[in-house]
């Protein structure tokens, strides 16, 4: 009930486009700086792009899904597959986008009828369903083995194995994603998706359908995530159903998305740095238990800070430019 | 022949498996029930379960069984404190809220088990776990597990057992207001703050007694936390949730739908079989929660 | 002024120190390593660690205080691909000449893929697929046999013992789909029937049903391939839903190491496996070797695993002497072509044959689980002509035991 209000004020002291293109540039200057971890850089950029792409879904929909890891594999499987026929993997990355969108399109037409964690909870069974289907079906997708990418074709002269290039590329991603969000926050589209997060009954009565609405962030969140699986592709080189089609990244880009402020354009991008640098310094540390820091950011997150960050620091901010407006519970 | 042979034992071995998939899902059937909280970190504590157990064989020397005495108390305060000391926060908040917070609650406990014990499988060995009762059936040799006989034996036992307490003692009713109808229960002087806490630990001791159990037949490794969640899931939705008994159906029906397929689609191809095992009971699940979501046995829950 | 003035001086001491430290460390030859020591295939790691931890200190001993000593950039691939990638390149940017590389078959397959288009010289330890070294890569080097090997000790036996029928149930990882293509190949040669051939994902604990789907058809034998917790968990079962084969035969790996006894308990005696090394062995200087590795193992039996990591620091070793360098990639790749050593492990040389490149030529021996003097220990017993312990051979029902 008060969700909403963060979503209308929000960052109205800065012209949108200024913040993005500072933001982009800020972001990347990162391989100038901290040259060394460009790995690192990559990673963190690439999941905030996941997480951005999740928030369609999930911040602006209020739909939660724990299946994204499908649209990632979908998307990376796509580049290597064709990959291996000789096509050039731009072209492997819009059939992937159009796999993921004909998925999304199906599945979620199939599901939208359900409420809350019974849609969360589809998304659980469907996603484990296909990484059981890339595991077996090894004629497609080489089974537990997964595929290789021996070699790239360059992308007007640049060489897609460079670090940089492929930073720069992800950073398109996010940028994109970004702009998305900016648009979606003044679009239509973005009207009846926020009226049917906030209630769904009320939304139709207004003569919104909210499954069409679902839907079309359904699709969108697909597509936009099956860019960054294949992106992620070409950033490691391989894929494999235990590296992309697993629980744990599913809930990963979600958690993302939450800790960093659902429904708010930076919140994911914020989520992805905050975690995922302390997440890096951790794992000399505790290993394979930085998952820990996880763990505990969220719960810390949710209680304390049920919006996420961005999101009540929204909040906070809209606080301060109307003091004298009493807030309900 | 071999179709009827092989269905047979795969039934046997189903029911036997689904026993202990009723136990975890019935824990996470309760919480539903009461705090309408799916409970994302349910599988981590059947973890939780077989390290205790784990722990007890390896430092007191207890055989898993008799660990039982030991780590279903200590299951129920960590249940009853988790609760109080996060959970109860979140009271006001939304059921997407609580769902997350118990997903963070699962990543500690399984990371905090990962740091102590390490990423290696580990395996208790009990020279009884293997035995197995022969019983000559229309000319076929069945095999049942004796451990996972009593697994089942002891499931149900607890099951009934609370179901027992649900309905027959003060606290059931308390418990049972409270789901009903939380502010009513507090007008009545019912302290609904402690019954979550103590319907947690309940379902949290329930989760750690599959773990316990199920410890003589595997290897306790860190990250099956997931595997045993989305089970619960499967079990409570086929269930119905909030429903005890409900949680017993939905366990066994799983146990069989996974066992028979892998036994019987081989006999018919050789491209399905086990190797999609778990995809069996996924797809019954989603055929389940698109057409029937209040389960197969279930109260009937608002659908769009 | 005066503490400020003792400061400066001890810092300026101990910098100093730390600097002369340094350069001492900096005549270390050092060898890159990568292996699993944490994470579900963390047992085979560890004892890898303690093969090249025996090769280093026997290296260093040798070398005396005034020879200069070797040293080993050890890396953890934590039992993931990926992250034996992120291994393989910190250890690629940290120059090292020459990287010794790992058990596991997957993991191995992207490194070795990896470090070759880097051309870095690569020393594989234990993965066994086939395809590593068939085609094979530049800068790829096996010491330890392919799974065609696994499959040919077993099946010498299947002959010896007059198997006519078999059944398969495999992992489907890389390795263990390997041993059982390589399977396949043989029973085709041998006329042996395959009954049932399984393939399971290593998420499966319950392998009844296929296990009982095996009982319906009985085959004579019945050939597993699995990790540590697999193997433990399929003769649990085997037990318990009465498969009762002629005989049971493991291909390495989970069914090799001590935790497999202990694990399984009276279900692991009489199985088979085949195995790349064993301590009776009768190679110059292995009663020492194996002497060393139970040290280095803190008292645990150590697996065939160990025997490699050795002898591939020693390879590498005489590699890098005949190099003249311990950085000089090129000279080290070139000299790794011509090895010819003698290790207690097996006489390391790499050959081009039958499709297989760089590949050392090794056979595979067989053990078994018997029981003696009332423990249950692994006992060679294959090829007849090395080893004087007999086969038990049929292996006796489950309920006659």
């Amino acid at each position: 009930m008060s969700e909403h209000t963060s979503q209308t004020r929000g960052m109205t002291t800065v012209p949108p486009l200024v913040l993005l293109a500072i933001v982009v540039v800020t972001i990347g200057l990162y391989p100038l700086i901290f040259g060394q971890f460009m790995n690192l850089g990559i990673s963190i950029l690439l999941f905030a792009g996941f997480a951005l792409a999740w928030d369609i879904l999930g911040g602006w929909a209020g739909q939660n899904s724990l299946g994204n890891a499908v649209f990632v594999g979908i998307g990376a499987y796509s580049v290597a597959i064709l990959h291996q026929f000789g096509i050039a993997p731009w072209w492997g990355m819009l059939v992937g986008i159009g796999v993921s969108g004909l998925l999304a399109w199906g599945w979620g037409a199939l599901t939208f009828r359900l409420r809350g964690s019974y849609f969360t909870l589809s998304t659980i069974a469907v996603a484990e369903i296909i990484r059981l289907i890339a595991l077996n079906e090894d004629w497609l997708t080489s089974g537990s083995e997964g595929k290789n990418l021996g070699s790239l074709p360059s992308l007007f002269g640049l060489d897609l194995f460079d670090r940089r290039v492929e930073f720069y590329l992800v950073l398109l991603f996010v940028a994109a994603l970004l702009a998305f969000g900016h648009w979606l926050k003044t679009a239509k589209l973005g009207f009846y998706l926020r009226a049917v997060r906030e209630d769904e009954d009320s939304a139709m009565a207004l003569g919104i359908n909210p499954a069409r609405a679902k839907l079309t962030a359904f699709v969108l969140m697909g597509m936009f995530t099956s860019i960054g699986g294949g992106l992620w592709l070409l950033y490691l080189g391989r894929i494999d159903p235990d590296t992309a089609l697993v629980i744990p990244v599913s809930i990963q880009i979600a958690l993302l998305a939450i800790i960093g402020g659902r429904g708010t354009i930076y919140g994911p991008l914020v989520g992805a740095f905050i975690i995922g640098i302390p997440s890096e310094i951790f794992r000399s540390v505790l290993k394979e238990a930085n998952l820990l820091v996880y763990g505990v950011l969220i719960v810390l997150v949710i209680v304390y800070l049920p919006k996420g960050i961005v999101g009540t620091f929204e909040e906070w901010l809209y606080k301060r430019q109307h003091p004298l407006e009493k807030r309900g519970s | 022949m071999e179709f009827f042979s092989q269905g047979l034992q795969g039934l046997i071995d189903g029911l036997l498996t689904g026993g202990v998939y009723a136990m975890i899902g019935a824990g996470m059937s309760l919480i539903f029930g009461v705090m309408r909280v799916v409970n994302f970190g349910h599988g981590d504590f059947v973890i939780l379960g077989m390290y205790a157990a784990f722990a007890s064989n390896q430092y007191l020397k207890l055989d898993p069984y008799v660990s039982l005495l030991v780590v279903l108390p200590l299951a129920f305060v960590f249940g009853f404190v988790l609760h109080r000391a996060i959970l109860a926060k979140l009271l006001g908040a939304n059921d997407q809220t609580t769902k997350l917070a118990t997903l963070g609650l699962g990543l500690i406990a399984t990371n905090l088990v990962l740091l102590q014990f390490g990423t290696e499988p580990k395996t208790v060995y009990t020279e009884y776990a293997t035995n197995a009762w022969r019983i000559p059936l229309f000319g076929l040799e069945l095999r049942i597990s004796e451990v996972r006989f009593y697994a089942v034996i002891i499931t149900a036992l607890l099951i009934f057992g609370l179901n027992m307490m649900l309905y027959r003692t003060e606290l059931g009713r308390a418990i049972r207001a409270t789901a009903q109808n939380r502010l009513g229960a507090e007008l009545q002087g019912v302290d609904t703050k402690k019954i979550y806490a103590i319907v947690y630990g309940i379902g949290v001791v329930l989760a750690a007694a599959a773990g316990v159990l199920l410890l003589p037949l595997l290897s306790a490794t860190p990250t099956l936390g997931s595997v045993f969640t989305n089970k619960s899931f499967v079990v409570t939705i086929l269930g119905g949730l909030g429903s005890l008994p409900g949680a017993i159906g939905g366990g066994l029906i799983l146990g069989v739908v996974e066992s028979l397929g892998s036994s019987l689609f081989p006999l018919m191809n050789s491209h399905f079989g086990a190797n999609y095992r778990d995809a069996y009971g996924l797809i019954i699940f989603l055929i389940v929660l698109l057409f029937r979501p209040e389960g197969l046995f279930g109260r009937t829950v608002k659908r769009v | 002024m005066k503490k400020i003035g003792a400061v400066v001086g001890v810092s300026l001491l101990a910098a100093i120190g730390v600097a002369s430290l340094g350069s001492a460390q900096n005549a270390t030859l050092k060898i890159g390593a990568i292996t699993t020591l944490t994470g579900r295939l963390a047992e085979f790691g560890r004892q890898q660690k303690a093969g090249f931890t025996v090769a280093i200190n026997e290296l260093n001993a040798k070398a005396g205080s005034k020879g200069q000593q070797f040293e080993l950039l050890l890396e953890d691939s934590a039992s993931d691909v990926n992250k034996g990638l992120a291994a393989a390149e910190k250890l690629v940017n940290g120059n090292v000449g020459v990287i010794l590389n790992e058990y596991s078959s997957s993991i191995v397959k992207a490194q070795a893929q990896y470090l070759s288009r880097q051309k870095v010289p690569n020393i594989i330890v234990s993965a066994s697929d086939e395809s590593i070294t068939k085609p094979g890569f530049d800068y790829v080097y096996r010491i330890n046999p392919p799974t065609d090997e696994y499959a040919k000790v077993l099946f010498q036996i299947f002959t010896d013992t007059g198997i006519k029928s078999m059944a398969i149930l495999a992992g489907n990882g890389a390795f263990e789909k390997s041993v059982q293509a390589s399977a396949l190949e043989q029973a085709k040669l041998k006329n042996v029937e395959v009954v049932g051939n399984q393939v399971y994902d290593k998420g499966l604990t319950d392998f009844r049903p296929i296990l009982n789907g095996f009982k319906a058809r009985n085959p004579d034998a019945v050939f597993l391939v699995g990790y540590q917790e697999d193997s433990v968990a399929v003769m649990r079962q085997a037990k318990e839903v009465g498969l009762n084969p002629k005989l049971f035969a493991g291909g390495a790996a989970g069914f090799a190491l001590p935790e497999f006894i202990t694990g399984s308990g009276s279900a692991s005696e009489y199985v088979v496996t085949a195995t790349a090394w064993v301590p009776e062995l009768k190679t110059p200087g292995n009663k020492n070797l194996y002497i060393k590795l139970v040290n280095a193992l803190g008292g645990s039996e150590p697996t065939y695993h160990a025997a490699q990591g050795y002898a591939a620091v020693l390879v590498a070793a005489d590699a890098i002497k005949r190099a003249g360098s311990a950085t000089d990639r090129e000279a080290i790749n070139k000299a790794l072509l011509s090895t010819d050593l003698q290790t207690s492990y097996a006489k390391i040389k790499f050959e081009n044959f039958e499709g297989y490149k760089n590949q050392n030529r090794v056979s595979m021996v067989a053990e078994q689980v018997q029981k003696i003097g009332g423990r249950l220990q692994f006992v060679p017993i294959y090829p007849r002509s090395l080893f004087d312990a007999k086969l038990l051979f049929p292996t006796p029902a489950w309920d006659k035991r």
